[in-house]
Parts: structure tokens; C-alpha cells; sequence
């Protein structure tokens, strides 16, 4: 199979973009990305769309989204994996170069979220589930289907509110140091404790918000690295990917996702790491109890022991595993089809020791990506290396 | 920062309302009118399904059975809902939403009444009712049949 290196990559601002459209905003990204590698459209040879695009008034968003960029007669291809799309998008770019149907391709994921009112949104979202048996009787939403892995773990596990409110803490913590986050400040324990309960035991802090933005993951083969004098190549390693049922009752219990647990298998696997191996990581952290799920589903600790690292500050700078360091969905926000590029993005520019302030302490130059697709219907997990 | 008015144009409207086909499982919205909820069995292999499907994807058999579940269940999990997605904004108070267990092993989801988020637990035992509520909608309802 051949090898594919992540060769540009493009983050816009994330946040309430109501100065901008879709497609002005999958530009910013789009841009950055071109910039980045050093490159122009005529080197694309293909244009995977993600966008979740549910919320939308284009009802085929890939198509004007390709126009504007310049990019037609490019594919475009477009994806769809809920919250995990922007993955999505990224393994079906590498695909059509791992298959030797082209050399170069873009993956970009973009979203807007706020251009419709909250209840709609949050209708349009929860009957992403399933809706003839959930939502239609019940009224379900993501932050409930987060609230109810909640109060299993912390039943279980004895998983408390403040463990769940130090996650947030952490990921505030470095959206404050992120200029493209959407929230870009600081909070404590007690500000998440008192915010409003959004679905028990969730408070409005403990979620992440509601955003839009775009990102651009530009992926090459190794003959195509080498032709276009690649400095920094990122290498992806592995693509595992799993999923699972829509139905919350067809689920075995409520403290883990089985398909990150199964694509993390699958990642280290193909790559020949383990979680000991990997240097830091973004994982989906829609809701703080996804973020300690994370933790345990992809081997970082044991079942059960997610809280504790927290609590001891493993997954801070300088911790053994530092873990969302650009604010994570929580801060940074999670415009859903951009959420997974976004997190290349992050790996990539960590990578190449580009963090900056956030810069993350690197031995082994591996990397890990974790995109969760509802309440684990998708999962993705990429190992990355230079 | 000054929040900043923004200059914007309104969409054309647009309203999704479905007709959803229910010859396949009208057995369970029926049930619901009884105060039953019901599953479905492959008559072929004996898998349970839960919600109801009429094609076994084990066998691939279509004959199946339908079997009313049994009206005692064991919340598994819950949340207290304070969020109101459209559809749902006319209920004035916060929903419970739970997951019980039956004893044939089917997880069942459907909002908890009877009780407040402050007494329910993990492991509290409950009657499984049906309801329609004054909207007209069909909703699953548990009760707790012990005190917290």
C-alpha cells in the first residue's frame, strides 16, 4: 500500500461566524492549507467535502463549497459521518491515494451551525440518533445521550462532577492560548459546578458549543512528496475506523464506546504502536464524560480509571499524555464536519514543532487522532508520525 | 468586544413534516395505545429484537413474532433533560429520560415519572407503562415501584 503524508493543512477561526458563508469559510481553511504545502489547486487532483450539513440551507453543500474554491472538475466527493465526518472525509482521501487512483487530495470539512435557532438545532442533531424509536417519543439530544454515559460511569465508576468539570478546566485552559478557538478563556471548577444544568449531570459548561468553522487536511503520496520537495511530511501510520448501533437500547452498557475501543485496536495494529508510544492526542471531547471515555477506550489508562487521570493532571503539557492542547471540541468549538481536520491540524502543527506556546513536549514523534461520530456510530482513529 | 450587528437575508421557508409508514410494526404503536410495549422474535433463529424490526438480519428470515415485553424493568441509566428541541418546546418541565432493563434482557428507553432527578438512581425498579400525552404523541413511561 503506499504511503500518504499529510502536506498542508488550513484552520479557520472557529466560533459564531455570522460574517461569513459556508463557502467563505471552507476558503479561509482551503487557503491556509494551499499556503501551507506550498502548492495551487492544479496539484489536487481530487476534493472530499465533509459536512454534516443538516443544518444548512444549500442542500448539497459540496458542490458551491468546490466552485468557490476553485476546484471543479476535482471530484467533489462528499462524506457524512456525524461528528466524525471530517475523519471520514480524510480516510477517503487517503484511500483514492493509498489505491493509486490519484496522487494528491484535499479533505475538507466544514459546517455551519448557528444560522438556525438553538431548538432547531438541537432537533436537528437529536434526530440524528434514531429518530423513529428515540427521538420522536422522547425528545432526545446529543447532551442527553452524553448525560446518560454520565451517570452510568459515575455509578460505576464513582466518576464524580468535578472530575467531569476538570476536563473543561483543561481544555478552557489551552482554548485561552488558541487564537482560532472558539471560547478563548480560562475557567475554574466552580464556574462549571454553577452554570445551568443543561442535561443532568451535564451543565452548560461541561459541553461543548454550538460553531462553525472549517478546516483542510491536504494529503499526498511519497512519490508526490518527493516531487513536490516536501519538507516536513507528516506521515498518517494507520486509519482504524468501527461503529455501532443508532439505537442507544441495542447497547451493551453505557460507560464506553466499543467502536473507539475497536478502532484504536485496529490503529495500533496497522501502525505497530501502542498507547504508551503516542505522544500526545486529540480525542472528542463533545461533552467532558466523552473525554475521560477517550482516555479509557483508547488505552491510556484502565476501565474505569479515565477520572483519576484527570484528576493527577496526566493529560496536561508536560503530563505523561497531553491531551487536547488546542481546547479540544469543549473550547476550541466542534463545527462538526470540520472537527476532524481540525484535529489533524493540531497533530500536524505539533508535529512539526509549531505549537508554539502550546507546544507539547515530543519523543517519539507519534501522534493519535480520536473522532467520535454521535454517541460512538462512528469512530475514527489515526495514528500520525514524522 | 462590542457585539456587532451583522448585516443578514432570511432563507425561503422551509417545512419537513413525513407521513412515516408503520404496516410493518403497527403492532408496537397499537401496544403503546394498550399500555404494552412490544418486540419482535425471529420466529426462524429466536432473536430478540428491541426496538422491533421485521427482518431478522441474523438469518435474514422475515417472520417474526411480536411479544409484549414485561412491565418490570431496572433503570439501567437517566438524565434530567433542560433542553427543549423543536417538537418538544410545548413540555414546560424538564424530562427524565432513562433506560430500563426487562427481564428478557431488552433495554427500553423512555422518560421516568413518578420521581424526581435528586431521588432516581441507577438500579431502581420500575413499572413500564405506556401513555399518549395531551400533545397526542404515544410515550413510554417508567414508574418507580420502590422508594428510592
Amino acid at each position: 500500500m503506499r504511503k500518504v503524508a499529510v502536506i498542508g493543512v488550513g484552520n479557520s477561526r472557529f466560533g459564531r461566524r455570522d460574517d461569513a458563508i459556508l463557502q467563505e469559510i471552507a476558503f479561509e481553511a482551503f487557503k491556509e492549507a494551499l499556503e501551507d504545502a506550498g502548492i495551487t489547486q492544479e496539484d489536487i487532483d481530487l476534493s472530499v467535502v465533509g459536512s454534516v450539513g443538516t443544518r444548512l440551507y444549500e442542500s448539497l453543500p459540496a458542490v458551491p463549497i468546490n466552485e468557490y474554491l476553485g476546484l471543479v472538475g476535482k471530484g467533489p466527493i462528499r462524506v457524512e459521518a456525524a461528528c466524525a465526518t471530517g475523519s471520514a472525509a480524510i480516510f477517503t482521501a487517503y484511500n483514492a491515494i493509498t489505491s493509486g487512483c490519484v496522487d494528491t487530495a484535499v479533505a475538507i470539512g466544514v459546517e455551519k451551525m448557528l444560522e438556525v435557532d438553538t431548538p432547531t438545532s438541537t432537533a436537528v442533531g437529536g434526530r440524528g440518533g434514531n429518530y423513529l424509536w428515540e427521538f420522536h417519543m422522547f425528545g432526545t439530544s446529543f447532551a442527553a445521550y452524553y448525560a446518560l454515559f454520565a451517570t452510568a460511569h459515575m455509578a460505576k465508576f464513582g466518576t464524580t462532577e468535578e472530575d467531569l468539570a476538570l476536563v473543561a478546566v483543561k481544555n478552557h485552559k489551552y482554548g485561552a492560548m488558541n487564537p482560532k478557538a472558539h471560547f478563548q478563556r480560562e475557567i475554574k471548577v466552580e464556574d462549571v459546578l454553577k452554570s445551568r444544568v443543561v442535561a443532568r449531570p451535564l451543565k452548560l459548561y461541561d459541553c461543548c458549543p454550538i460553531s462553525d468553522g472549517a478546516a483542510a487536511v491536504i494529503l499526498a503520496s511519497e512519490e508526490k512528496v518527493k516531487k513536490l520537495k516536501v519538507e516536513d511530511p507528516v506521515w498518517i501510520e494507520a486509519i482504524g475506523f468501527s461503529s455501532d448501533t443508532s439505537s442507544l437500547s441495542r447497547r451493551m452498557d453505557y460507560v464506553g464506546l466499543p467502536a473507539a475501543t475497536q478502532a484504536a485496536q485496529m490503529a495500533y495494529k496497522i501502525a505497530k504502536v501502542g498507547p504508551k508510544d503516542i505522544d500526545f492526542a486529540e480525542v472528542h471531547d463533545c461533552f467532558t464524560i466523552a473525554e475521560i471515555m477517550a482516555y479509557e477506550d483508547l488505552g491510556f489508562c484502565k476501565k474505569g480509571e479515565g477520572a483519576k487521570m484527570i484528576r493527577e493532571g496526566e493529560t496536561y503539557i508536560g503530563g505523561r499524555i497531553p491531551v487536547n492542547v488546542d481546547g479540544g471540541l469543549k473550547a476550541k468549538g466542534h463545527p462538526l464536519g470540520a472537527t476532524g481536520c481540525s484535529m489533524v491540524y493540531e497533530v500536524t502543527k505539533q508535529l512539526r514543532n509549531e505549537g508554539g506556546r502550546r507546544q507539547v513536549p515530543l519523543k517519539n514523534y507519534v501522534a493519535l487522532t480520536h473522532n467520535v461520530g454521535g454517541h460512538g456510530f462512528y469512530v475514527y482513529v489515526m495514528i500520525f508520525r514524522r | 468586544m462590542a457585539a456587532q450587528e451583522r448585516p443578514t437575508i432570511r432563507s425561503r421557508p422551509l417545512t419537513l413534516v413525513h407521513e412515516i409508514p408503520i404496516a410493518r410494526i403497527k403492532r408496537f404503536w397499537d401496544g403503546l395505545k394498550e399500555g404494552k410495549v412490544y418486540a419482535t422474535k425471529c420466529k426462524k433463529c429466536g432473536q430478540l429484537y428491541y426496538p422491533p424490526q421485521v427482518d431478522c438480519f441474523k438469518c435474514l428470515g422475515s417472520d417474526v413474532e411480536w411479544v409484549a415485553l414485561s412491565d418490570e424493568g431496572v433503570i439501567e441509566t437517566f438524565t434530567e433533560s433542560h433542553l427543549k428541541p423543536q417538537g418538544f418546546t410545548h413540555y414546560e418541565e424538564p424530562y427524565i429520560i432513562a433506560i430500563a432493563r426487562t427481564p428478557e434482557g431488552a433495554k427500553v428507553m423512555g422518560w421516568l415519572e413518578g420521581i424526581s432527578a435528586d431521588k432516581a438512581r441507577v438500579g431502581l425498579k420500575v413499572k413500564i407503562t405506556t401513555t399518549i400525552k395531551p400533545d397526542g404523541y404515544p410515550a413510554i413511561v417508567f414508574k418507580p415501584t420502590e422508594t428510592s
